[in-house]
């Protein structure tokens, strides 16, 4: 049973995309409304409300997590990135290497899709397409654009390596 | 296209042409429904039937109502006063927006709480009291149409039982002739189970209707926005001109946003009589459990052949399982889509087909999910049946098809299901 009466809130401090950000949040709102509601950055999707379909992948210190299931306290002092984050003065090979590759159709699923490549290729620079298969596997294309979603990570992989 | 662009880089076949709209999604920039606020907005979340078929002795919203941060819980009986309990579908039947009633599958819309604030609409749900008389539930459309099954929609004056339709094609008498006269006969029975076409964009809506000029402007997730303002039109009784629906980006389709949910009813008849814009964002669970399915067709048929396996005949019964409300996204292409398809690229000179549609206690449907209109059923369908035929006939099955394709001398070729192929190329 709920109670009926308000909830108490918590302060917490967070880095999202390099800004520092102190708000006052409930302990239960889910580490995507944080990002979504509080601080209007709406790249990030919910696809599936149970850690399944990766729509809502974001990185806590460089960690890809499912922010629909992660609550905002717990990155209290953490840092995140969202896809909003991913571009600097210019796009990132990865986003250029999805246009490229017609890696999106609805582009619902992409920012998760980036984010855990940026993992991926910075643990491994050269990977082959099982190991790219194998890291996106937390992460659902329902227009089934996986092939040239492998492409746009091997695109983005050839190039990065290239410029380095 | 112009000649002149086309000889600048000699035309546009086998060119990469780059998207436009990836510019956004790549940045995290798309304009997807629940990125949409408008000032003043309010939430709203809907409380789902945990039975498959059961009568509703009583909803009490009172405690829900208390709960600070609601504006309002809308229930059957509410809309009811409105006229607006029910709605049509797509296919000329009619489908609850909220219960009032009955409840005739698990994760019907009984109650909506419209408050400040997503997460207290959310809890509001858990303080509404509904009573509830569990039925017999009817979950396949044999057990729908067999003597003694409950009656699904006691609701529908005249309706007597759980058929739907019954449609034919073709001729049965020469069917029956072939058959008689066959050297082979090959039998497939399958079920082309349901499926859902989950997108990974849930439906939602923000509905808008403007007190002042009484016009509503409805965001939602719409892959029909033309078919949906006439809808709307229809059960909110305004003129078209007073309805602009926007479908903004949208996290895939697939056909499941097609139809009309009764979440984008709601918000709508909400914001009309509260006069603040009303925003529903359905969750995973809602989506799978109740908006539109595709296929739940049973196929019963049977192909007549010469033993040099020569088609001659070809007869197919089918009974399509369509959940409470009969809903497929486009009954007009209904025959072009089965009946058409069903005889594949042969030249069999008899065909007899019948379809039949019956209600159970599941979700309404139907829905062309990555094309079909039915088209997907029939092909499926004749399809594994000459497969089963050359397997039963022990030949090449590339081989048996090539030999009964419609030859390049018979078109315009008309099919014994009526319907003409134009040239087969």
């Amino acid at each position: 049973m709920i109670t009926e009466t308000k909830p108490t809130t918590h302060e917490i401090t967070v880095t999202v995309n390099g800004a520092e950000h102190s708000l006052e949040v409930e302990p239960r709102l889910l580490l995507v409304h944080l990002l979504r509601e509080k601080l209007g950055l709406t790249g990030t999707h919910v696809g599936c409300d149970t850690t399944s379909c990766g729509a809502c992948t974001v990185l806590v210190d460089g960690i890809p997590i499912k922010s629909c299931t992660h609550f905002a306290v717990q990155v209290d002092g953490r840092e995140v990135k969202t896809v909003e984050g991913l571009k600097g003065a210019e796009l990132h090979p990865i986003q250029v290497g999805f246009k490229e590759e017609h890696g999106l159709q609805c582009g619902f699923c992409t920012p998760g899709m980036m984010l855990v490549t940026s993992v991926l290729l910075e643990e491994n620079p050269d990977p082959t397409e099982e190991e790219i298969r194998w890291a996106l596997s937390g992460n659902i294309c329902r227009c089934t654009g996986y092939q040239n979603i492998v492409k746009a990570v091997q695109w983005a992989a050839k190039n990065m390596r290239e410029s380095a | 296209m112009s000649s002149a662009t086309e000889t600048e880089h000699g035309g546009w076949l086998g060119r990469s042409v780059k998207r436009k709209e990836d510019d956004r999604f790549i940045v995290g920039r798309g304009n997807y429904i629940e990125d949409i606020k408008l000032p003043n907005m309010l939430y709203m979340a809907i409380l789902r039937s945990p039975f498959a078929h059961a009568k509703i002795n009583s909803i009490d919203t009172s405690r829900a109502s208390a709960l600070p941060g609601v504006v309002v819980v809308v229930t059957g009986d509410i809309l009811a006063e409105h006229k607006l309990a029910w709605m049509p579908t797509l296919s000329g039947d009619t489908q609850a927006v909220l219960a009032t009633d009955k409840v005739r599958m698990q994760g019907q819309e009984v109650a909506c709480v419209i408050a400040e604030d997503p997460y207290i609409a959310h809890d509001a749900l858990d303080l509404i009291e509904v009573d509830y008389e569990p039925l017999p539930a009817v979950t396949t459309p044999q057990a729908a149409l067999a003597d003694g099954a409950p009656l699904i929609r006691d609701d529908k004056e005249g309706q007597a039982d759980n058929k739907i339709y019954h449609w034919e094609a073709g001729d049965a008498e020469a069917t029956e002739k072939a058959f008689v006269e066959a050297d082979k006969v090959v039998r497939l029975v399958t079920h082309y189970p349901r499926c859902h076409p989950a997108p990974l964009e849930c439906c939602g809506c923000v509905a808008d209707v403007n007190p002042a000029t009484g016009k509503a402007t409805i965001y939602m997730t719409s892959q029909a926005p033309h078919a949906h303002r006439t809808v709307f039109a229809l059960v909110a009784g305004l003129p078209e001109q007073n309805i602009q629906i926007i479908s903004p980006d949208i996290g895939g389709g697939f056909g499941n946003k097609v139809p009309i949910y009764p979440g984008y009813v709601v918000a709508t008849a909400a914001s009309l009589l509260l006069g603040r814009p009303v925003k529903w964002i359905e969750d995973r669970t809602g989506n799978l459990i109740s908006t539109g399915f595709a296929r739940d067709f049973y196929m019963d048929g049977e192909l007549a052949l010469k033993s040099d396996g020569t088609m001659t005949g070809l007869r197919v019964k089918m009974l399509s399982d369509q959940g409470y409300a009969f809903a497929d996204a486009q009954p007009s292409k209904f025959k072009a889509g089965l009946f058409h398809i069903v005889t594949g690229s042969y030249d069999i000179p008899a065909a007899h087909v019948v379809t039949e549609g019956a209600y159970t206690n599941k979700a309404p449907g139907g829905v062309a999910y990555r094309c079909s209109f039915r088209v997907t059923e029939a092909s499926y369908f004749v399809e594994r049946l000459v497969q089963t035929a050359a397997y039963e006939l022990g030949v090449d099955p590339a081989e048996l098809r090539r030999q009964n394709f419609i030859p390049p001398e018979k078109f315009p070729y008309t099919s014994a299901t009526g319907f003409e192929y134009d040239s087969g190329k």
